[in-house]
């Protein structure tokens, strides 16, 4: 307990502080009297939806607000000074000195055509003075990337961005923000864009760098599960305004604001207890048996094409008003399959049998036939919709296609809109009028227009916040029980698969390692992938206490005192 | 790793490219050769009319003296032949080797497309930077109309208007030719006059280029402006130049540099016109008074020569694009 004996000078202090927008937005501050402190060696979590100003606040610490939006009122002091009082060198001796930031997404933050190495000496250059000698920088890179476990850093350094993994990349971020031992580390959603393994390994790895370095960390996230993850404090944000705050295991277990405990229940949880019960039913609507596919990469010219194996042998099954998930990390091989079923993707080998034929056999009338029938929601609801295209007509045109009149398939249009919990005039909007969950609800509009018997969903919500996620998800649900849907739920994140699935199959380099009922394989997984993945979830061990649900027991305070101590 | 191969890679790269490229000469070589018989009359036409004496007899052996009463098909066989073995052939109307015609214009026309070339690329980019940094400020507007208007003005329209202004009006500039005849100037004196005759033209010819690149280099900075890692320099301390020159610029190139290269192609076929108004003494007009004779070997033959230097270019820009942009080498991106 060392750590007991830190030094009280907060590293950062906001201090009622109001952020304004620009006129015209949806309101009028964007940050309205925020007050929180972050001490050296603590993690504090903001929390909330987006658009509740969380990362406002943090841009606002750098003074890296967009034009526009200003601070008009409050103050904030980083390492004791004012950021918005600082010239123009002070601000940048600030700047990545004595506070580091790390974004969302670490490939739109990394220069695409510089090398890693370089933008990281570059940290080193704007702010050591003297200027240190090109051996210097090149060691005191070698080792930072040494320090945020990067496996051989001399070639590394040398690459650029998108030859990197994203939490290699992600790691490449860290590197660059610890370069100058900044004593705040701001952090805006740094895994929101990695899937759980790799999310946890960021997690951990910030978490030792503030224990050995003693740093202040501002950490933004909308999950809960982080939260109770590595939070020592969180303050939790709706529109602008602070709802509550406190020490996590406190904010965690005894929420006082109805909205917290809304934001703490919308982290999908493994529902143990009442797992739908799987009857075997006698025909599968759908059975794929041995898919095989193998991608040859292209690289140099002079560099054997690599091979990477996306199936092997894949085989399943699904029956009617079943929901099936397909959970792994990514680079599994899972939107794969889901491509191969809709046979957008053509497997190397095996079969695909549903309703009595083996759509890898069907050409031309009778694949078109067979494809209305089996229908696809994708990840990112920004790119699957055409921009230029008006949201009844996205939806009608399936229908149309398949013989209906334009005005039968607008009526269906616009029924479709209000069953997926929008109104009707929406039909005459363009797809950027929308929310990110509107637009889902907009895709699952558009793939139910063609009454299909099944339904994948690629990453479906993972891009969404985990409110809107849930309520997305509850939609899926009804819509299952009402159309009588067989659905394939391709995920990276298994809270989602045990909220939603029947059944569950793990899939790893394209094979599948384990497979049975969600309850099976949440509760006794065999596998020690799955258990890895299991593991990784953000908020396990506080989601998993057997004490949270009822809310009591010390021993459960003291565990979670524990863990927040051991990051 | 990767980035080890990239080099040799590159290079293996070029000459899978080259074989391409005897392909795609042939074609369009064969497509020239149809095109340019498309178009009605043939030499023996225009040099009998000339020559006042147009009898059936005198066209009949001035046809059999070019091989041109011979089926299209044996013609376009020889053509093939000799474009094989690179041999251009020889002007019926001027009796002299079409490569020597052609080597004798080649350098002028050279001369004003590279520098017309290098300064729109050059000053543009430029003006579109400082436009794009300041976006909405008076001096973007100002950029901004003032490209609009040279992108919308007809290069000849340009030309003769330079003309009328700075050599019949104000008298300063030459208004035609290549260089002052029938003067002793030593080689200083003479690189000089040659530099005076060609300010017009290149500014004629430039204008229009400078225009687009303006244009696009400004959209592609502001877009770049908004990227994450911008965001993310700036979160590093990064002094605004610094961010300038070491993070925007680069990338804010790479789709001036598409663009640049398709259109370097584009540019020779605007110094036709260009060379035509000023009487630059180029391929251009070489091309404009074969085309009026039916002078088929010279037309073939300059034809051929700027589908190479097309494809040449095209080749240039692709190593170039690949030079800026990593992702490119490996096809990963």
């Amino acid at each position: 307990m060392s750590e007991a004996a830190q030094i009280d000078t907060p590293v950062l202090a906001v201090e009622s502080l109001s952020i304004a927008l620009p006129k015209g937005g949806d309101r009028e501050l964007a940050v309205e009297n925020v007050s929180f402190a972050i001490k050296r060696n603590e993690v504090v979590c903001l929390v909330g939806e987006s658009g509740s100003g969380k990362s406002m606040i943090a841009h606002a610490v750098l003074s890296l607000l967009p034009r526009g939006v200003g601070i008009v009122a409050g103050a904030v002091t980083v390492a004791e000074e004012n950021p918005a009082q600082l010239d123009g060198r002070g601000l940048r001796r600030l700047r990545g000195g004595k506070a580091a930031m790390i974004f969302q997404e670490p490939l739109s933050s990394l220069n695409p055509l510089k090398r890693v190495g370089k933008q990281i000496e570059e940290m080193i250059l704007a702010h050591q003075q003297p200027v240190p000698s090109a051996a210097e920088v090149q060691a005191r890179v070698q080792t930072l990337l040494t320090q945020v476990g990067l496996p051989n850093p001399q070639l590394l350094e040398r690459s650029f961005p998108f030859e990197l993994s994203g939490g290699q990349r992600q790691r490449v971020m860290i590197a660059m923000a610890m370069a100058n031992r900044p004593a705040l580390l701001i952090a805006d959603e740094p895994t929101t864009a990695l899937d759980v393994t790799t999310q946890r390994q960021i997690l951990r790895l910030i978490g030792d760098l503030r224990r050995e370095r003693g740093m202040g960390v501002l950490l933004i996230t909308h999950d809960f599960g982080v939260v109770a993850d590595v939070a020592h404090r969180v303050v939790v944000l709706r529109h602008g305004k602070v709802v509550e705050q406190g020490p996590a295991s406190e904010v965690l277990r005894h929420p006082k604001a109805a909205y917290t405990r809304e934001l703490i229940d919308a982290v999908p949880k493994a529902r143990l207890a009442d797992i739908h019960g799987t009857i075997a039913r006698p025909e599968p609507l759908l059975e794929v048996v041995g898919l095989q596919k193998t991608f040859r990469v292209k690289r140099g010219w002079l560099q054997p094409a690599r091979e990477v194996v996306a199936a092997d042998g894949v085989s399943l099954t699904l029956h009617e008003c079943e929901t099936l998930a397909v959970v792994g990390e990514s680079g599994s091989g899972k939107s794969t399959l889901g491509r191969m079923i809709m046979r957008l993707t053509e497997p190397d080998a095996g079969a695909i049998r549903f309703g009595g034929a083996d759509l890898r056999q069907l050409r031309g009338e009778a694949l078109r036939q067979a494809r209305r029938q089996l229908q696809i929601v994708f990840q990112d609801p920004f790119a699957s919709l055409d921009p230029r295209q008006k949201v009844g007509d996205a939806i009608a045109r399936g229908p149309m296609a398949y013989g209906m009149s334009r005005t039968d398939a607008m009526a269906l249009a616009k029924r479709l809109l209000v069953r997926v919990g929008l109104s009707e005039t929406t039909a005459d909007r363009y797809p950027h009028e929308f929310s990110g969950g509107q637009r889902q609800r907009i895709c699952i509009a558009r793939a139910l227009a063609l009454k299909p018997r099944v339904l994948i969903a690629d990453e479906a919500v993972s891009a969404l916040d985990v409110s809107v996620q849930a309520q997305v998800l509850a939609l899926l649900a009804e819509l299952r029980q009402e159309m009588r849907l067989a659905m394939i739920f391709i995920t990276h994140d298994l809270r989602i698969a045990a909220e939603i699935a029947d059944r569950v199959i793990v899939l790893q380099k394209g094979r599948i390692v384990e497979e049975g009922s969600t309850a099976e394989v949440f509760t006794a997984p065999r596998q020690a992938y799955t258990r890895d993945l299991l593991d990784a979830i953000p908020g396990r061990a506080f989601f998993d206490q057997p004490g949270f649900a009822a809310g009591n027991a010390s021993e459960f305070d003291d565990r979670v005192q524990r863990d927040a101590l051991k990051m | 790793m990767i980035r080890l191969g990239s080099l040799a890679a590159v290079g293996l790269q070029a000459i899978s490219r080259i074989a391409q490229l005897v392909a795609v000469i042939l074609v369009i070589a064969t497509f020239n050769f149809v095109l340019v018989r498309a178009a009605p009359g043939d030499p023996a036409q225009v040099m009998a009319g000339q020559s006042g004496a147009a009898d059936p007899k005198l066209l009949n052996d001035l046809r059999k003296e070019y091989g041109l009463d011979k089926p299209y098909l044996v013609q376009l066989a020889s053509h093939l032949g000799r474009v094989i073995k690179l041999d251009l052939g020889y002007s019926y109307r001027q009796r002299r080797p079409v490569v020597d015609l052609i080597l004798e214009r080649l350098p002028a026309t050279l001369l004003l497309t590279v520098t017309a070339f290098c300064l729109a690329l050059l000053i543009g980019t430029t003006l579109g930077a400082l436009a794009g940094l300041a976006a909405g400020s008076v001096l973007d507007t100002v950029f901004t109309v003032l490209s609009l208007v040279l992108y919308a003005t007809p290069v000849f329209w340009l030309g003769l208007m330079l003309v009328l202004v700075f050599s019949v009006t104000l008298g300063w500039l030459p208004p035609f030719g290549y260089e002052t005849i029938n003067v002793q100037l030593s080689p200083l004196q003479h690189a000089l006059d040659i530099m005076k005759h060609m300010i017009m033209p290149v500014v004629s010819l430039a204008a229009i280029y400078l225009a687009i690149y303006a244009r696009l280099m400004r959209s592609s900075i502001i877009e770049v402006a908004q990227q994450d890692f911008i965001k993310t320099a700036r979160a590093k301390g990064l002094s605004g130049p610094r961010i300038v020159v070491g993070h925007m610029l680069r990338n804010a190139l790479v789709p001036v540099v598409t663009v640049a290269g398709m259109q370097a192609g584009a540019l020779v076929g605007g110094a036709v016109v260009i060379e035509t108004v000023f009487a630059w003494p180029g391929l251009g007009r070489l091309t404009f008074e074969a085309l009026l004779q039916r002078d088929y070997p010279v037309l073939l033959g300059i034809f051929l020569i700027l589908s190479i230097v097309v494809i040449a270019l095209n080749l240039l820009t692709d190593l170039v694009y690949r030079l800026i942009d990593p992702r490119m080498t490996t096809g990963a991106a």
